[in-house]
């Protein structure tokens, strides 16, 4: 039966803007290790040695938050993010490791599994588990995609994670990437969704459904964007469809505490992220883009469509202004 | 009377070594002695076929039968085949421009010379310089006319995004030594010791131009003088890397962080307009190359400054 993967702990950063408080992962780590998730992602939005000026500052250091959560863990594996370009082996990974995280999610857009080579190959060296992640995988083909997986799995990847990072995908496409990826390789196959089309959860049931190990979900849904597949959903979903991923008790509970303590913060599917989601745009880019577009007067829409055309990837946030400057000169 | 040229030879025949060997080809200021490669069918060898009296497919031990023709070296393989590399041209006297992020020598961006002190040509005609990266090189000036007219730095932080097609095999799998040589590189000239440097590759078709952001945490600020610096030093390298152009000028946000944005648009000598990462550093070595042959050849080049 798949595994759960919580992630509102790391990708709910970015709806917090990076503010998570390590009393709040302490708190619901306590909670949630009991669950029955099998891992718990914690750290900044966009994963280890992140927090910079470009994607914006954590409040609180990726090991304070890995620490918080470190204490209050013994069944769930502590998991972090991490990808290369900004993480590097010695200032992040390493120290990563002595913190005792057990999962390391190594992550490129979906096209350079290359640059992931010498993290994986480190990690799996040092018998951490090594997830290969293909991020923004809705911008390839079917084919392309197995290769790129391939190469996670030859670096030493031990599962490859499809995140449908913008939200675009519908409940066939992932039935046909989970299909195509276990067909042609022997490797275990998780997926990540992403709500901007309001179809996340039945994504990730339709992602297990097909035989993915590996099913990430956040409580409320916290996370970039419109947020993610919601967790307590996934569980109830389960339950109906007549295979009980996990008792529900304590999600209703996880859900319960993040409602209740970030009210203000909690993701949607608004105009906005559907404007994303079909263009097929990083959700991660929702607060630059909702700013930029009040600061310069610019039609959020027209914004994400220049976006989408100029085929931005994850991490280049100081180009969404050099784009509205572009359109205001128009 | 004919001035003297700077007799030069490039080692490594992949894109950065094939487009250094084109671009010095067109410069009236060389006469490329030799290029040398390891493989027998390597396609840079094959392209300039004809056009370099000594074409080496054995490395290094080829390169050292003709050293006597060569002043000085580029060095476009990799950080660890570079320091044997000079091992061997050094005790033969030759000064070396060090393409890789092997970090063995001292740093250079030209236009800085005179403006930081840590940059410097140096006294002995046996040198090495380092090009760092591409990061470096595209960030060094901004972190440069912000830092001039700045107090209170506490963090500077510089990202570039490139054309997933321009970052070869050594780019992708020594992705940590670029980050730690452009960090290197931004702490040396902003005297910030929290620095953070972040590389972005972007598949777009058709490919991205490189560009650079730098982001520094001041206390105090001149904005007014940092935009004529920044303007000015763009001015100038723009006479050696014409695609280098400032997209967004600095300005200052409400967390007291000044920011700038530059473009860099390859030439295209051999490498495609979208490696504008690759020709910057580039042009930076053909740059460095000549400074310090003037220093030696009083009568020979020209330097376009």
């Amino acid at each position: 039966m798949s595994l759960l993967y919580d992630v509102t702990l790391r990708d709910g950063n970015h709806a917090l803007r990076h503010n998570l408080t390590a009393e709040f992962v302490a708190d619901y780590c306590a909670i949630a290790d009991a669950s029955g998730v099998w891992a718990i992602e914690v750290g900044h939005g966009n994963g280890l040695g992140a927090s910079s000026f470009l994607v914006g500052k954590s409040a609180h250091s990726d090991f304070e938050l890995l620490s918080a959560a470190r204490g209050n863990l013994g069944k769930a594996k502590l998991a972090v993010h991490s990808i290369p370009g900004f993480a590097t082996i010695k200032k992040d990974l390493k120290p990563a490791l002595e913190e005792g995280v057990e999962v390391f999610r190594v992550a490129t857009h979906v096209t350079e599994a290359s640059v992931a080579e010498k993290h994986i190959e480190f990690l799996a060296n040092e018998s951490a588990i090594v997830h290969g992640v293909l991020m923004m995988s809705h911008m390839i083909d079917i084919n392309g995609l197995v290769e790129q997986a391939r190469l996670m799995k030859k670096f030493g990847a031990s599962a490859v994670i499809l995140m449908d990072s913008a939200g675009y995908f519908v409940p066939r496409d992932v039935k046909e990437r989970v299909d195509a990826l276990k067909n042609a390789l022997e490797i275990e196959v998780g997926f990540h969704a992403h709500n901007n089309l309001g179809v996340a959860v039945t994504n990730a049931t339709t992602a297990v459904e097909a035989g993915a190990m590996i099913i990430d979900g956040a409580s409320m849904g916290l996370g970039a964007g419109a947020g993610n597949a919601q967790l307590e959903n996934i569980v109830a979903v389960s339950s109906r469809q007549g295979y009980q991923l996990s008792p529900i008790a304590d999600f209703l509970e996880m859900s319960r505490l993040v409602e209740a303590s970030y009210p203000q913060f909690l993701p949607s599917t608004t105009s906005s992220s559907i404007q994303s989601g079909l263009a097929g745009v990083f959700s991660g880019y929702a607060p630059q883009v909702k700013l930029l577009s009040m600061e310069m007067g610019i039609e959020v829409s027209i914004l994400w469509v220049e976006m989408a055309k100029r085929k931005l990837v994850a991490g280049q946030e100081s180009m969404i202004r050099e784009i509205a400057q572009d359109l205001m000169n128009l | 009377m004919l001035k003297p040229k700077i007799r030069v030879a490039i080692i490594g025949t992949g894109h950065i070594g094939t487009d250094l060997c084109a671009r010095m080809l067109l410069d009236d200021s060389f006469d490329v002695r030799a290029f040398a490669g390891r493989r027998d069918d390597s396609p840079g060898l094959a392209m300039l076929k004809g056009k370099v009296p000594h074409l080496i497919s054995n490395g290094i031990e080829g390169l050292l039968e003709v050293v006597d023709e060569i002043d000085g070296v580029f060095d476009a393989t990799s950080a660890f085949d570079h320091k044997a590399h000079w091992l061997e041209l050094s005790s033969r006297g030759k000064w070396m421009i060090d393409l890789t992020p092997s970090q063995i020598g001292s740093p250079l961006v030209p236009e800085l010379l005179g403006k930081n002190l840590d940059m410097q040509i140096s006294p002995d005609v046996v040198a090495n310089y380092s090009m760092v990266t591409c990061g470096g090189q595209s960030s060094a000036p901004l972190v440069y006319a912000i830092a001039a007219h700045s107090s209170g730095i506490s963090e500077v932080e510089v990202s570039s995004s490139i054309a997933a097609l321009s970052a070869g095999p050594a780019t992708r799998r020594n992705i940590d030594q670029y980050v730690q040589s452009t960090e290197n590189l931004v702490q040396l000239i902003s005297g910030c010791e929290k620095v953070k440097s972040i590389l972005v590759l972007n598949p777009a078709e058709p490919p991205v131009m490189m560009r650079t952001t730098v982001q520094m945490k001041v206390e105090k600020c001149d904005l007014e003088k940092i935009r004529e610096t920044a303007r000015e030093i763009v001015e100038q390298i723009k006479q050696y890397v014409p695609g280098y152009d400032l997209v967004v000028e600095p300005y200052l946000n409400e967390a007291n962080i000044v920011s700038a944005t530059v473009k860099v648009t390859g030439a295209g000598y051999v490498l495609p307009e979208y490696a504008g990462n690759l020709d910057i550093i580039n042009a930076a070595a053909v740059q460095t190359a000549k400074i310090h042959a003037q220093r030696f050849l009083p009568d020979s080049v020209e330097v376009t400054r």
